[in-house]
């Protein structure tokens, strides 16, 4: 009777003893968890900011002003432009007599002197 | 030696205890007891609330989720507005060791932009909690907190982003410090922008980490994203043309309107003067306002294409009527209206082409006074637009039986009622939409928008006709020509009211208009653009707000893929190149 009791408070103590343990670990994990979503939101926020600051970075405001300025580029206009359009059987006809590939580097070659 | 006694005998035991000691014994130990009880029974009964609650304070926390405002995107879903990190730099100043830290001090002066002098005196106050500077760069921020001065913390805050800057300041808006909205879209769609904040109840422990979550969490919502009609391209180009010009010709400020002349979305919304929404510091009432919305004015000529409208939709007059309007001036009971021109006799085309107010008025006196307000209020005046913004105001058109014959005349060529442009701007979609007006939107919306009729199709296509002559040779604004679109317009001149006339010859302020559209017979584009007081030298509408005009829609119709409508005299020089396989 006895060694059943002492085996029982044995298994007690170590049952015990188990709990604290899993409560600990449970604990010190969930922890890891809050500070690995924390850091989660952070990324996420500055994916945000990086977006932002890539955007700013292409606005019309300075795409323009690196066209024209860095890379000496004028605007398009009708007159220097080639409109394709399809028909019905699907085949590409140009208008503006432009057939086939438009030389792009005579075109603008040639705008430049209206 | 000792004398050793039993205990059994001893004598001390011989003296008989009197039994109220024992008594008294147990009924102290019982009474004690009573006392443990009842102060349980408090603890866990009474007062159990209180004991609850300070425990909880000791270690269970309230953590706020915070919640993203929504992003303000333009059509094709590029951001206007966003909210990204800046964290505001704090100090409690009893904490901070000015003399040790000296040297990191002035280095967090230096990240900081801010005078070490300012620094200084911040930290000097007798205060336990100081801002030492709110919303900074992400990257300042870390570069603070790598510094690892003491008493100095960080917050976590958010604020706003507008890439576009001055461009669409006037319809993004801004917010405040606090992330609420105050100006612009910001404001007006500031509660589905909002998020909802969550919850989570947390026990802490003693190093501050969260270890154990209690009862349920709140998941924050995060503000929707609210997508917009406006191109930023457009917005941007009309801006950069409109400042161009409001500089060019010393004008007071300028606005200008884009509309999507099918779906009745607003492509683009300027004013200049305008402000970057994210420096805000020295901001003038001038620069604030959404002037295209916010300020009413006479327009003028812009208004006759209405009144002409009106006359071929009634029957009144066909456009190859010939109208007198020789000598150049009318007198209707007793007050004098004239031309800035004579002309003498002109058809009702002619009377758009070359601006005749005489002839508007001569075709305005053979309708009665209740047809012309009905028309004019049918196609948007003296009413509230149906867009919503903050500010947006519905002009003037007064009742029609106060009118005075004069009346009536003036306010067919557009003097005695007020408009904004972006009234203005979408009362002309009645020309274009086959004469029905269509209501405009900031949101962006995919289909054809469903209009109210005013006039026939016939009506609105000869008035497209009438258009398309103003804005020709000679018309009154042929700088409105663009290369291969075929475009419409009127342009107007409006004397500004200075105090209780408009001022006398030479000493007159003017207010320029010109709106117009493109392609003319099937328009995409309606395009209104104001200058206010231009004052170098130049001051009709088709001198100074038709080459904006002209630029805006080149631009636009090209950016929507619309292919020319008129010949274009081709500048390519096409080389066919072998094909190879």
């Amino acid at each position: 009777m006895t060694r059943i009791n002492l085996v029982l408070l044995l298994a007690v103590v170590a049952s015990a003893i188990y709990l604290v343990n899993i409560q600990y670990e449970s604990r010190r994990l969930f922890t890891e968890l809050d500070k690995a979503q924390a850091e989660e939101r952070r990324l996420v926020s500055e994916y945000e900011r990086l977006k932002v600051e890539k955007r700013a970075q292409a606005t019309s405001a300075r795409v323009e002003r690196i066209a024209r300025e860095k890379l000496q580029m004028r605007l398009v206009l009708p007159a220097i432009t080639s409109y394709v359009s399809y028909n019905e059987s699907g085949a590409p006809t140009a208008k503006n007599e432009a057939k086939g590939v438009v030389n792009a580097a005579s075109a603008a070659h040639e705008g430049a002197k209206p | 030696m000792s004398r050793s006694v039993r205990y059994t005998s001893s004598p001390l035991l011989a003296s008989r205890t009197p039994v109220w000691r024992s008594k008294f014994v147990v009924a102290a130990i019982a009474l004690a007891f009573g006392g443990l009880v009842a102060r349980a029974a408090y603890i866990q009964v009474y007062a159990n609330d209180f004991f609850q609650r300070q425990g909880e304070v000791r270690f269970a926390r309230t953590l706020e989720l915070p919640a993203n405002r929504g992003r303000i995107l333009d059509r094709n879903g590029l951001i206007l507005a966003s909210s990204v990190p800046a964290p505001s730099i704090w100090a409690i100043p009893d904490d901070v060791d000015t003399d040790g830290d000296k040297d990191k001090l002035r280095t967090l002066a230096k990240l900081l932009e801010m005078p070490y002098a300012d620094l200084a005196k911040k930290l000097d106050e007798d205060k336990t909690f100081v801002w030492v500077k709110r919303q900074v760069d992400a990257d300042i921020a870390k570069e603070i907190a790598a510094l690892n001065i003491k008493g100095i913390y960080q917050r976590k805050e958010y604020k706003r982003q507008y890439p576009e800057g001055e461009a669409a300041a006037h319809i993004v808006g801004f917010t405040n410090v606090e992330d609420n909205g105050q100006e612009g879209v910001e404001l007006l769609y500031n509660k589905r922008l909002l998020g909802k904040p969550g919850m989570r109840h947390v026990i802490k422990d003693r190093l501050g980490r969260a270890v154990e979550d209690r009862g349920e969490i709140v998941p924050p919502v995060d503000g929707q994203d609210i997508q917009l009609s406006v191109d930023s391209k457009v917005q941007f180009f009309a801006y950069e043309k409109l400042k161009e010009a409001v500089l060019l010709q010393r004008a007071q400020a300028g606005s200008i309107v884009v509309l999507d002349a099918i779906t009745g979305e607003v492509l683009a919304l300027a004013n200049y003067p305008s402000y970057v929404p994210d420096k805000r510091q020295n901001l003038t009432g001038a620069q604030l306002r959404n002037r295209a919305l916010t300020d009413t004015f006479e327009p003028g000529s812009v208004m006759k294409p209405f009144t002409i409208g009106m006359a071929l939709d009634k029957g009144k007059v066909k456009p190859t009527t010939i109208i007198d309007t020789a000598p150049g001036s009318w007198t209707i009971t007793g007050a004098t209206i004239h031309d800035s021109h004579p002309h003498g006799a002109l058809t009702v085309q002619q009377v758009i082409q070359v601006s005749s107010n005489v002839g508007t008025a001569k075709i305005a006196m053979q309708m009665p006074a209740s047809d012309m307000w009905e028309t004019f209020s049918k196609a948007g005046f003296g009413q509230k637009p149906q867009v919503e913004f903050p500010g947006v105001v519905s002009g003037r058109l007064r009742p029609y039986a106060k009118w005075r014959p004069i009346e009536q005349a003036t306010q067919s060529y557009g003097y005695g009622l007020s408009a904004s442009l972006f009234q203005m701007v979408r009362s002309y979609t009645v020309f274009s939409h086959d004469g029905q007006i269509i209501p405009a939107t900031l949101m962006k919306s995919s289909e054809p928008a469903v209009g109210v009729n005013v006039f026939s199709a016939a009506t609105a296509a000869e008035v497209r006709k009438m258009l398309q002559m103003a804005a020709g040779p000679g018309g009154t604004g042929p700088k409105a020509q663009t290369q291969g679109y075929s475009v419409g317009g009127k342009s107007g001149t409006a004397y500004k009211q200075v105090g209780k006339g408009y001022g006398s010859d030479g000493n007159r302020k003017y207010r320029s208009w010109f709106v117009g559209m493109a392609p003319i017979d099937k328009p995409r584009l309606i395009v209104g653009v104001m200058l206010d007081e231009p004052s170098a030298g130049r001051y009709f509408g088709g001198d100074v707000a038709a080459p904006v005009f002209s630029e805006t829609v080149q631009q636009t119709l090209r950016m929507m893929n619309v292919q020319p409508d008129m010949a274009v005299k081709p500048n390519i020089v096409a080389s066919a190149v072998e094909e190879s396989f």
